[in-house]
């Protein structure tokens, strides 16, 4: 397996606020561990300690307790951040700059330069679709077009990990597309992404694995695949009508439910070859057999709630 | 080197887009140009006068822009969060608090050189003097606005902008009556403990007085290159200091 590019160990993050200075929990002994080359979600409501986790990560925030590694280098190594790429949240930009020298000033801190410096931010500008909008300054830009800036500047030094914290933030459906293909590109290139997310349909067409956070705690962490799938139940679609075969596969079948026009049946996985012949010798059309998966919004309510109470 | 220069540039096209910044860089220099009118300007030595005057009023309007310089820095890049962004990058701390200080140091360089261009033009004109030595004048004021700034940068890491403000006006006036009021207050009058209290405090500030060589520029023969020299170290020494302890404050600090 591969080494992990970026852990947390048992990481304790407080914060002194108010007027008596009293200790607030951000993060409470989180561990997380992100596999090379996935695309890892980290999810959590409002207030979870999902920001906290990435300003450790940066080295803008230092950890009371804990420690980790980014690309197998302790945290706080700036020697990692060259290989490291980050979207924030707003769009924290110097906004007296233009598209195309903003980029070229986070480029110089990467060590580019000249003509690999201008050809590389073209492409990136040109990449995000804001070519045509390089000339002008951040202040005059929309949310949806500095957070594209955002992603050209977190890519600006062809990163081998990238951090993104909302990263569809602020784009229309047609720039929540392009986002989601560019991940999926970038994980094909080989590089790993780390992103914080509420919009867990997105979270749920392209993540590998994902950590649920919750009051600076991790509820869930894993596979995508293996915390959605429901243990021993698989799902048996078919279309048509036949009745009598659809009463015997209810018989079978733990659940029987209509979706879309056709017919859904949840058997347990011992009964999967018993119901496919039912199926096979009736007059209904099988339309597909699949695992039976929970929608990852259920399991994130299920994880809040369960350690909100 | 390059990220210290890099933002070090990013600081001067900051600074050349702020209108406020503008208004009272003009208004010095309208004033150093209106000094002439004065009432006392026809009594006696114009050229003399003239450099004594303007070199004040270049040292006020330079220390002032040093204040609105520093004091916004980095406490605009930590509310507006821009230092996270540049902090993710290959940048350390040192490296961006050098950065600013820098950046700083270039706009009140190239500042107090314009006013200084303005000095020795105005003098030249009025009062027929071509010297350049105004410029040992002008230098002394970019040292002493130097002194300011890191000072000013070095409180911008844990005190409010307002309080900094304060703080730094403060220093600026105890730093000028050093020899005088607070050596009396600090160490001739105080004995005993108190002392031992009053004494590192003493020390800790500067004399900006040593930076004021309106008087020699303008009744003397000049200044020596071993005092410019003098005044360069005592500068870098403070400077220094307070940068060292700016930078230490800011190193852990959670951004």
């Amino acid at each position: 397996m591969a080494d992990p590019a970026l852990t947390l160990n048992q990481i304790k993050k407080s914060y002194r606020t108010g007027f008596k200075r009293t200790r607030s929990l951000a993060v409470d002994e989180l561990s997380i561990n992100v596999p090379a080359g996935q695309i890892f979600g980290l999810l959590g409501p409002n207030g979870a300690g999902k920001t906290t986790t990435i300003k450790i990560l940066l080295g803008v925030v230092f950890p009371d307790s804990g420690g980790g590694t980014i690309l197998g280098r302790p945290l706080g190594d700036r020697a990692s951040h060259r290989k490291l790429g980050f979207l924030p949240e707003q769009p924290y930009f110097y906004t007296f700059l233009t598209a195309e020298k903003g980029l070229k000033l986070y480029g110089k801190f990467f060590g580019l330069d000249g003509r690999e410096l201008a050809d590389r931010s073209a492409e990136l500008l040109d990449m995000v679709g804001l070519a045509r909008g390089s000339h002008l300054t951040l202040d005059k830009y929309s949310k949806g077009m500095l957070q594209r800036f955002g992603i050209a500047q977190a890519l600006v030094n062809d990163p081998e990990l990238v951090i993104l914290d909302e990263p569809s933030s602020g784009l229309d459906p047609v720039g929540q597309k392009e986002v989601r293909d560019l991940l999926v590109h970038l994980k094909d290139q080989g590089k790993t992404i780390m992103l914080s997310s509420h919009q867990l349909s997105e979270v749920e067409n392209i993540c590998d694995s994902v950590s649920i956070i919750n009051r600076g705690r991790c509820v869930r962490e894993g596979r995508l695949s293996e915390l959605l799938d429901v243990k021993g139940l698989r799902r048996i679609t078919v279309s048509g009508t036949d009745p009598e075969s659809a009463d015997q596969l209810s018989e079978i079948a733990e659940n029987r439910k209509q979706e879309d026009g056709r017919t859904v049946f949840e058997v347990r996985e011992e009964m999967t070859f018993r119901a496919l012949e039912v199926v096979r010798f009736s007059g209904l059309g099988l339309v597909s057999v699949e695992p039976q998966r929970r929608r990852l919004e259920d399991l994130f309510m299920e994880a809040v709630k369960e350690t909100s109470n | 080197m390059r990220n210290i220069l890099t933002l070090a540039a990013n600081v001067i096209k900051d600074a050349g887009r702020r209108k406020f910044f503008y208004i009272v860089f003009l208004f010095g220099l309208a004033v150093v140009a209106l000094s002439p009118l004065l009432p006392s300007f026809d009594i006696g030595v114009k050229a003399q006068f003239l450099k004594d005057v303007s070199l004040s009023l270049t040292s006020i309007f330079g220390v002032i822009l040093a204040v609105i310089l520093s004091v916004w820095q980095i406490p605009v890049e930590r509310d507006r969060r821009t230092v996270q962004n540049i902090l993710s990058k290959p940048v350390s701390r040192l490296q961006y608090y050098i950065g600013k200080y820098l950046g700083i140091l270039a706009v009140l360089a190239m500042i107090l050189f314009v006013m200084g261009l303005e000095v020795m033009l105005l003098v030249g004109i009025r009062a027929h003097d071509f010297s350049g030595n105004i410029f040992q004048g002008v230098f002394a004021v970019f040292l002493e606005t130097a002194v300011i700034a890191a000072f000013c940068l070095m409180l911008s890491t844990f005190l409010t902008v307002p309080i900094n403000v304060f703080a730094t006006i403060l220093f600026y006036m105890l730093s000028h009556v050093k020899t005088g009021f607070l050596h009396q207050n600090l160490v001739e009058g105080v004995h005993g403990v108190a002392r031992i209290v009053t004494w590192p405090l003493y020390y800790l500030i500067p004399n900006l007085e040593n930076f004021n060589l309106s008087l020699q520029v303008g009744y003397g023969n000049g200044v020596t290159w071993s005092i410019m020299a003098r005044i360069t170290g005592y500068a870098a020494l403070f400077a220094g200091l307070f940068c060292l302890i700016g930078y230490l404050v800011f190193r852990r600090a959670d951004l």
